[in-house]
């Protein structure tokens, strides 16, 4: 099932080619103390080369989840579907092949630096790590984490090079986690909430340092946040997950301006502004997020949906694009809310 | 404009274990009044000391010198027996509802707690009857009475902090960071809440929040906050239209909004003032890193003004 979507908005002229990176129907279930974990129930994801490619949703969505699929660092439970990158089937590939690919091939950003961070090795000594383990001499590495820095941003790089990761700022220390994951020179990064921890003039620079480094490198970037400004300044197109499923998938500027998901529409509608009007009272999505321990049944979104129907119940629908939309939803009633887009009623 | 029931005077917050022994001054001579019924926000980014001017102000942490006056009553020089009744005219909600509610206690001991510290309600059955008001005023079910906090949501932690705030009819609600951990769908309802509550009970609220488009939501008046000192303040039109500081232009200039057409033209915005600066590529050019402060959240930071030419739009 190839469900790539022809979006009127500028994106990219590849639709052609083949993606970077394509996961369909990705599923996956864990055995926990409580029963039974369906922490991801059909992510669909495609990436092309050079892409920046967002997925929102909010806590327990999935996204992170999905990520780490992707690299194979999800050690416990039962996975299936299919995670193709650049040829190769990720699930099925030998750990020795996956071990060449995390760094190489994808980097990984994390939210939090200072955990990710090794705190008793220097930063150099943690960036230079990928070089040197595929054979690059002690020089060599030293001189290329040394350029990586400085082109980071991070000042007086000759000397900070030897620093630790305590030593550095929030802001630093994001950048240090950015060198270390582009320093393999990958084709896609994934990136984990990389700017949650920061302060919002702190949070622009490091996007727009991402956003500069993809774009110089023709680096995909896959950005997953909870928050949809980032998603509209830093992404050409969005995944919307909800409950391990993905709901959405288009274009950044359909989705704000003609997303047909009534999970999406709710969100967009639930927000505050800083610009605009304010009104007297924000629309609300009622209840809250399900436990992927304790899903509905059918739409996993259904109790909290405006239009839900009793087929939304009982049967999980579909990710598909409907006959007159433009882009795919997860949604039974994706004709009708197609019919105005955009419009929440 | 009705008079202020808490005024603040040349606040200042000395805490000792600075990086060479020296002290930090995290609140540096704030100054401000909140009138009664009025919801003032309190912004900034994080160690601009925001959280600790909302614990002066309440007393959980002695404040270095200044004066707090809340409707009409030293804070400062009251004793503790004084104190503890002035405290029941204002209370706080927290940001974590995870770590602030005792995991130990059912619901109903929750809310009803405050209300046997202060005496304000004798008797288990009339404190039942109140704690079933409460719990209907922020929209919970009455079968959660018996449940301990493990069986709630973020959202639903967050309202049971809310009623037992305001267990004793307290005039003034300091909130610190009352949504920041809650999840985009559940922000909405629980700022609903407050703006209801606010309505309806006439109460005096100050909102602690980093996000800005929140405190607009919210606020009548905002105090812009960095380095400890109040950088400005003003009425949610005066901030937010025709903010007079390069520092809250700057916040302001980088809170994402959830608007690509917008988002691309500050990015654009953002590039054009780049480019003069240095030659692309070269590192610490114009990309100048402005948290060039140290690792502990309490340290004063350099504030960076950037010039935002046109402002948020």
């Amino acid at each position: 099932m190839s469900t790539v979507m022809r979006s009127p908005a500028p994106v990219r002229g590849q639709e052609s080619e083949e993606p970077l990176l394509d996961v369909q129907d990705l599923t996956l279930q864990f055995h926990a103390r409580h029963g039974l974990v369906r922490a991801l129930n059909g992510v669909n994801l495609t990436v092309r080369a050079g892409e920046r490619v967002g997925i929102v949703g909010e806590s327990g969505s999935g996204k992170s989840v999905t990520a780490l699929s992707i690299l194979r660092l999800v050690r416990a439970g039962r996975i299936a579907g299919e995670i193709r990158f650049a040829g190769e089937n990720l699930l099925t590939v030998p750990e020795a092949r996956m071990r060449q690919i995390r760094g190489k091939e994808i980097g990984y950003i994390f939210q939090d630096p200072l955990s990710a961070l090794n705190p008793v090795r220097s930063v150099g000594d943690q960036i230079s790590e990928v070089l040197r383990l595929r054979g690059v001499r002690k020089a060599e590495a030293r001189r290329r984490t040394l350029d990586m820095l400085q082109r980071v941003g991070i000042k007086d790089a000759g000397r900070r090079i030897d620093d630790y990761p305590h030593q550095f700022s929030g802001g630093m220390r994001q950048r240090v986690m950015i060198a270390m994951a582009l320093i393999g020179e990958p084709r896609l990064v994934l990136a984990d909430e990389p700017t949650t921890a920061l302060d919002v003039r702190v949070q622009a620079q490091v996007l727009d340092l991402l956003w500069d480094l993809a774009d110089e490198r023709d680096l995909a970037v896959v950005l997953i946040t909870h928050d949809l400004g980032i998603v509209a300044g830093f992404a050409e197109r969005v995944v919307v997950m909800y409950a391990g499923k993905a709901m959405e998938e288009c274009s950044t500027d359909e989705l704000f301006r003609a997303s047909i998901h009534p999970y999406t529409l709710g969100l967009l509608h639930s927000l505050p502004r800083v610009d605009g009007e304010v009104p007297e009272k924000l629309m609300t999505i009622g209840g809250s997020p399900p436990s992927p321990s304790a899903l509905p049944s059918g739409c996993p979104f259904h109790p909290r949906c405006r239009y839900a129907l009793d087929r939304c119940r009982e049967q999980v629908p579909a990710f598909v694009t409907p006959p007159n939309g433009s882009h795919p939803s997860a949604c039974h009633r994706a004709e009708v809310l197609a019919q105005s887009p955009g419009v929440l009623q | 404009m009705n008079g202020p029931i808490l005024e603040v005077e040349h606040l200042v917050k000395e805490f000792p274990g600075g990086r060479r022994g020296e002290v930090v001054r995290a609140v540096d001579d704030v100054s401000f009044a909140v009138a009664e019924g009025e919801v003032l926000g309190l912004v900034g980014e994080s160690g601009s000391g925001k959280s600790t001017t909302a614990r002066c102000v309440m007393r959980l942490i002695e404040p270095t010198s200044g004066r707090i006056t809340f409707e009409g009553n030293d804070l400062m020089d009251a004793s503790r027996s004084r104190l503890k009744r002035l405290r029941r005219g204002m209370q706080m909600v927290f940001q974590d509802p995870y770590s602030s509610l005792d995991p130990r206690m059912r619901i109903e001991d929750v809310i009803a707690e405050g209300m046997v510290v202060h005496g304000t309600v004798r008797g288990a059955e009339a404190r039942r009857a109140r704690v079933a008001e409460l719990l209907e005023l922020v929209g919970l079910r009455q079968d959660h009475l018996r449940r301990r906090p493990s069986d709630f949501s973020g959202g639903e932690r967050q309202r049971i902090g809310i009623a037992r705030a305001l267990a004793v009819d307290p005039r003034l609600l300091v909130c610190d960071e009352p949504v920041a951990s809650l999840d985009v769908s559940i922000q909405a309802q629980i700022l609903n809440l407050f703006k209801r509550l606010q309505r309806d009970l006439g109460l005096t609220i100050i909102f602690i929040a980093h996000d800005l488009a929140t405190v607009r939501h919210l606020c009548d008046r905002v105090a812009v906050m960095s380095n400890g000192a109040i950088h400005e303040i003003g009425t949610r039109e005066q901030i937010y239209s025709a903010p007079t500081s390069d520092y809250t232009r700057s916040l302001l200039a980088a809170m994402p909004v959830p608007d690509p057409e917008v988002e691309r033209r500050k990015a654009a915005a953002r590039r054009a003032r780049l480019e003069p600066a240095g030659s692309a590529g070269e590192a610490g050019g114009g990309d100048a890193p402005t948290d060039g402060g140290g690792p502990t959240a309490a340290d004063p930071r350099p504030s960076l003004p950037v010039s935002a030419s046109g402002g948020a739009g």
